[in-house]
């Protein structure tokens, strides 16, 4: 066992730690949010992306042959926990997610198209699963994907779909095959999000974010739409997985309310004389040993997939654990701030309002990416072996 | 970085798992708790061929050298097994004489005693808590006060593990009552039968006894320090973390047999028709405490790593034992509600994984201690 970061690590970790400090101004992270809330993506925004990307951390455990450099797990792990640390809210699920699947299922042409693109920001994808049916139970989508002479036909409805007002495509998940097992009549199609007969509506959320709903009527796309097999969608995300799996990127969204407001009561002077009673510590302390929590199930996910290990659970219990863990903070710090904590906006207000946000906010961790329900099922299922109802 | 095991750790874990399996059956562990001898001798003798009673001594002293991680998964093992054998405060005695001699502080004794000790010779174990349990320096007020060559001692010692089997008892006491609670203590290394040493041993929830220790003008020989005069919580503060954290490496062992043994019922038993495996409610039962026990596993091995390494173990073992108490009980409770009304039984077995690993979250500090700690080194003023 070793629990810390080799020299190397370190030094990898003080380069982004210097990279974010000199570029992330307060004008690039107010872009950011102003994009979260529905704004598209900034100038300043494209501009960092671009210098990440020159620096080659953006998909950097990726193989060379497609534009990364092979770096190891752990050097990919320290670049998502500084960005998170600089409070840098990019989205990573592009470069973590779809272009690992794109590397494994696509064509070449496919390949040689989105992933240079990736790289560089100039494409960008929403992730197009959940349908008003529901995101649970994924497989059951309705959205409906049918194959002619030049291509495929598109009708049907997904939910949820943020970004999809400013990602260049969607990364859709359509049923190709209505008569089999629900698991295998489902593609993966890659859409640009112009093509005719998409429309986008927006869904406002509580923290004061946007996501949409998205129609497809009669949408037609060409035969290289189609991502890898007719009817193998489903597999490819499990396939593709581990690159984007073992990531310190959720983790640290699951303890970023925690280190908030552990900052806040270190730090603010109304925090330091809300911090001086020994209850308001007890809690905190056992906040902390949660939050290791997290982070150690991260570390031990990690260190099984750079054993070529596919962890039968582990990545479920970090699922489980972590989003509760953050429910519980926000939780726990409306109870140590009390009225303090309402405050959305204004002088007072601890942290220019952030804490009712991540409040309101935190729920969202523990149903998306697989709810904690689900999650626990598979835990009893995959990793304790317990029998089917 | 790379939180799993080891090549070496692998072995010692393997090794332990394999030898307990075939050696440490239920019907033995009954037989020491319903027995006179409080100890099973057999297999305590077997620990020390195999060298464990050693593990991490150093090779003059007839110990194996390993690391203190390796020595933790052994006693995790040990805890899983619930082998009826003392090895928890032998180890803590032993590996604190053992940090005097390396210093090269105190009397001949504890080196003299180190040999017998790794070979099973000679049975150690340690006093420290008085009237409020705790960890802390403050826990010592027993005072000793310097006779000739050596010290009188006179107070009184409560949750003594095995003092009635021990050889050697490795005694906390103040040699000088003035000043901050962390200056003038000593510890001193006291024949269990010495003179004017009374003990009566009361039963604990675990199965086995614990003694209070009575001390009234009791002479120990200036041969008997270990370490230095008025500065014993030099070796006290990083002994009490070993304690600590080999403390949590049992009882995550033992925690972590018992769950699986409700998995493995839960498979078995059947109601309304099913498994009640089967059932959604008791999988996520399960989910959560295989997911609660692996946490506490975690924590406990960032914590023997660190002493392992020699760095600043104070946050992670605090956190590690904080954790570990309250979770593991939860898991215990989960694991008795999976087998229904048998946990409550006597002859079935999952009560003596219950007990023992209850008990031991009751030692060495509880989650409010621990948590106090915890809250100091994040950088909270302390209020008391
Ligand atoms: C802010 C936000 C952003 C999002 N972004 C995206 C995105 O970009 N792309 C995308 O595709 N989706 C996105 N989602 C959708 C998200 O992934 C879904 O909300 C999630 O998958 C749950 O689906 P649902 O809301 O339909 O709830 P349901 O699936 O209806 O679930 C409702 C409840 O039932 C429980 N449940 C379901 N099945 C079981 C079972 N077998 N056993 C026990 N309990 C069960 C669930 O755990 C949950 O508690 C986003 C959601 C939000 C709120």
């Amino acid at each position: 066992m070793d629990f810390t970061f080799s020299d190397e690590n370190e030094s990898f970790r003080a380069e982004v730690r210097e990279f974010l400090d000199e570029h992330v101004s307060p004008e690039i992270v107010q872009e950011m949010r102003a994009s979260a809330a529905g704004e598209g993506i900034g100038r300043l925004t494209r501009e960092l992306i671009g210098k990440i990307g020159d620096r080659g951390w953006i998909g950097m455990s990726w193989p060379e042959e497609y534009g990364g450099r092979n770096a190891d797990l752990i050097d990919q792990y320290i670049f998502e926990e500084e960005l998170a640390r600089a409070r840098v809210p990019l989205n990573l699920g592009n470069f973590i997610e779809q272009a690992p699947a794109i590397m494994h299922a696509g064509t070449e042409a496919q390949k040689a198209y989105f992933l240079p693109r990736l790289v560089r920001g100039e494409v960008t994808f929403a992730l197009g699963y959940t349908e008003p049916s529901g995101g649970a139970d994924l497989a059951s989508l309705k959205t409906r994907a049918v194959e002619d002479e030049d291509g495929f036909l598109i009708n049907g409805q997904k939910v949820f779909t943020t970004r999809a007002e400013q990602s260049s495509h969607i990364y859709l998940m359509a049923r190709t095959d209505p008569d089999v097992q629900k698991h295998k009549g489902i593609s993966i199609f890659l859409v640009p999000m112009d093509t005719p007969g998409i429309t986008v509506r927006p869904l406002w959320t509580l923290p004061g974010g946007r996501t949409n709903e998205v129609f497809f009527e009669d949408v037609r796309v060409p035969k290289d739409a189609l991502l890898g097999q007719k009817n193998g969608g489903w597999y490819i995300g499990a396939s593709a997985l581990n690159l984007g799996r073992a990531g310190a990127r959720r983790y640290c969204v699951y303890v970023s309310p925690f280190e908030d407001l552990l900052r806040y009561l270190r730090e603010d002077e109304i925090g330091r004389e809300l911090a001086a009673d020994p209850v308001v510590q007890d809690k905190m302390a056992q906040l902390y040993c949660e939050a290791r929590v997290a982070k150690l199930f991260t570390m031990r996910s990690l260190s099984m997939v750079r054993r070529g290990e596919n962890p039968p659970y582990e990545i479920s219990s970090e699922k489980v654990w972590g989003p509760e863990f953050q429910v519980r903070t926000t939780e726990a710090a409306s109870q140590i701030l009390g009225d303090y904590h309402q405050l959305w906006e204004g002088d007072t207000a601890p942290n220019g309002g952030s804490f009712p946000r991540q409040y309101v906010g935190a729920m969202v961790s523990t149903f998306g990416h697989g709810s904690t329900q689900v999650m626990r099922t598979a835990i009893a299922r995959r990793g304790l072996r317990l029998p089917k109802e | 970085m790379d939180v799993l095991l080891n090549e070496d750790e692998e072995m010692i874990r393997d090794t332990a798992r394999h030898f307990f399996d075939a050696e440490c059956d239920t019907d033995r562990i009954r037989a020491v708790e319903d027995g006179e001898e409080r100890i099973d001798r057999e297999l305590w003798q077997q620990l020390a061929e195999l060298g464990w009673l050693g593990l991490a001594l150093p090779a003059i002293q007839g110990g194996s050298e390993a690391p203190f991680a390796q020595l933790a998964l052994l006693v995790e093992e040990a805890g899983r097994a619930l082998a009826p054998v003392p090895l928890h405060p032998h180890s803590v005695a032993s590996l604190a004489l053992a940090d005097a001699v390396e210093r090269d502080e105190g009397g001949s004794l504890a080196s003299s005693v180190l040999g017998d000790a790794a070979a099973g010779e000679c049975l150690l174990t340690w006093a420290w808590s008085e009237r409020l349990p705790g960890v802390g320096p403050d826990s010592v007020a027993m005072r000793a006060v310097p006779d000739g060559n050596g010290w009188r001692l006179n107070g009184c010692k409560r949750f003594v593990e095995a003092y009635d089997i021990a050889d050697y008892c490795l005694v906390a006491v103040r040699t000088d009552a003035e000043g901050a609670p962390e200056d003038g203590m000593t510890l001193l290394l006291v024949e269990a039968g010495a003179d004017g040493v009374s003990s009566v041993a009361q039963r604990a929830l675990g199965g086995d006894y614990h003694s209070e220790v009575d001390f009234e003008n009791v002479y120990v020989d200036g041969d008997a320090l270990v370490g230095q005069v008025g500065s014993g919580w030099d070796l006290a503060r990083p002994m009490l973390e070993r304690a600590v954290v080999l403390n949590c490496a049992m009882i995550v062992g033992a925690t972590r047999r018992a769950a699986e043994r409700a998995f493995d019922y839960a498979k078995e038993r059947v109601a309304f028709g099913h498994p009640i495996g089967s059932f959604q409610a008791i999988q996520h039962l399960c989910a959560d405490m295989i997911t609660w026990v692996d946490g506490a596993e975690l924590l406990t091995r960032e914590a023997a790593w660190h002493i392992e390494q020699g760095l600043d173990a104070a946050l992670p073992v605090a956190a590690a034992k904080s954790f570990t108490n309250e979770r593991c009980q939860m898991v215990l409770r989960e694991a008795n509600q999976i087998h229904g009304g048998y946990a409550q039984v006597k002859e079935f077995d999952q009560q003596l994984w219950y007990r023992r690993a209850a008990a031991w979250s009751m030692r060495l500090g509880t989650a409010l201690e621990h948590r106090r700690t915890v809250a100091k080194a994040l950088g909270f003023e302390e209020v008391r």
